[in-house]
């Protein structure tokens, strides 16, 4: 496979591998880190592509095992990041900085859930796949799939309605 | 559309059991119309959601990971060519072979580059006559 061909068959998915990353990782710096590593790993084993069922959800899983060693690898070394995305946001209008804040209000409890629920949820509400898609790339069963979806659904309900009524998470 | 359809469906949206084009739908009507107070919660997770979905990898992809296959072949080839030249090496040097058909003409050419040799060798020599002055001269004062 040609260079030209790789790139152009992988730029249908990288967004979405760069997206699950940032999800499970939070940094934006490593999670582009984590998708130039498995666009890499992709590209070292091309002679295989051919053979990969599905290749978007092959480097789908990748990225989810890339992240997890990630993760793994940052608790065992003691070492407890804060990871901060510095942005200069336009505060123009008082309304526009609220909804903004409520918006990220979402984010906020999302990271506070566990990772897989928050990797489901990211795939089926932000991505869009099916649950046959998402069992596939996280290596579960449908309905594992299914009830994690809906606890974390209803966490993310649980804690936007807390915020709403009493304006603390 | 009808407000009881969507509270219905975003109790199956809980449950996760709504389908991926209800979802769209829900989608749908959180980020473009106004919606009643009490559903305004969910109007900021929609909205999360679908802002979400439009983040994008800035850094692009380099590959250079290719370059590592040629490198291996470099190394095979090094060392072929060391073995074989080892090989050489050994059964290189082999008996001398004769360059005078007569003996007696090899001979008087031997002769003659030794003499020629020993000509240089005495011309070079004679500078050293001086060093025997010295060496006299020296023996005199010290015994």
């Amino acid at each position: 496979m040609k260079e030209r061909a790789f790139i152009t068959l992988t730029n249908t998915f990288k967004d979405k591998l760069f997206r699950l990353s940032k999800r499970l990782l939070v940094s934006s710096e490593e999670a582009e880190d984590a998708t130039q590593e498995v666009l890499l790993k992709l590209w070292k084993n091309k002679s295989k592509i051919g053979t990969y069922k599905n290749v978007e959800a092959f480097a789908m899983t990748m990225t989810k095992n890339y992240c997890y060693d990630k993760l793994k690898s940052k608790q065992t070394g003691n070492l407890k990041i804060v990871h901060n995305n510095y942005e200069d946001g336009q505060a123009s209008l008082q309304r526009q900085v609220e909804a903004k804040d409520s918006l990220d209000w979402v984010g906020k409890i999302m990271e506070s859930l566990p990772e897989q629920q928050r990797m489901i949820i990211q795939l089926r509400d932000i991505e869009q796949y099916n649950n046959a898609e998402i069992a596939e790339m996280l290596e579960m069963n449908e309905t594992a799939v299914r009830v994690a979806l809906s606890r974390g659904r209803k966490v993310i309900r649980e804690e936007l309605l807390k915020k709403h009524n009493y304006g603390v998470v | 559309m009808e407000l009881s359809n969507i509270e219905k469906l975003l109790e199956k949206y809980f449950e996760g059991e709504t389908t991926i084009s209800e979802e769209k739908e829900l989608k749908v009507y959180f980020t473009s119309e106004t919606v009643p107070s009490h559903l305004q919660k969910y109007q900021y997770l929609f909205k999360y959601f679908s802002e979400e979905s439009t983040v994008s990898a800035r850094r692009d992809l380099k590959l250079t990971a290719h370059n590592k296959k040629s490198y291996a072949w470099v190394g095979m080839a090094a060392s072929i060519a060391l073995i074989v030249g080892l090989f050489m090496a050994r059964t290189g040097p082999s008996e001398p072979v004769d360059t005078f058909e007569d003996p007696e003409i090899a001979l008087q050419e031997t002769k003659k580059i030794l003499n020629m040799v020993s000509q240089y060798m005495n011309e070079g020599k004679e500078g050293l006559v001086y060093l025997k002055e010295f060496e006299n001269t020296k023996n005199k004062f010290l015994k």
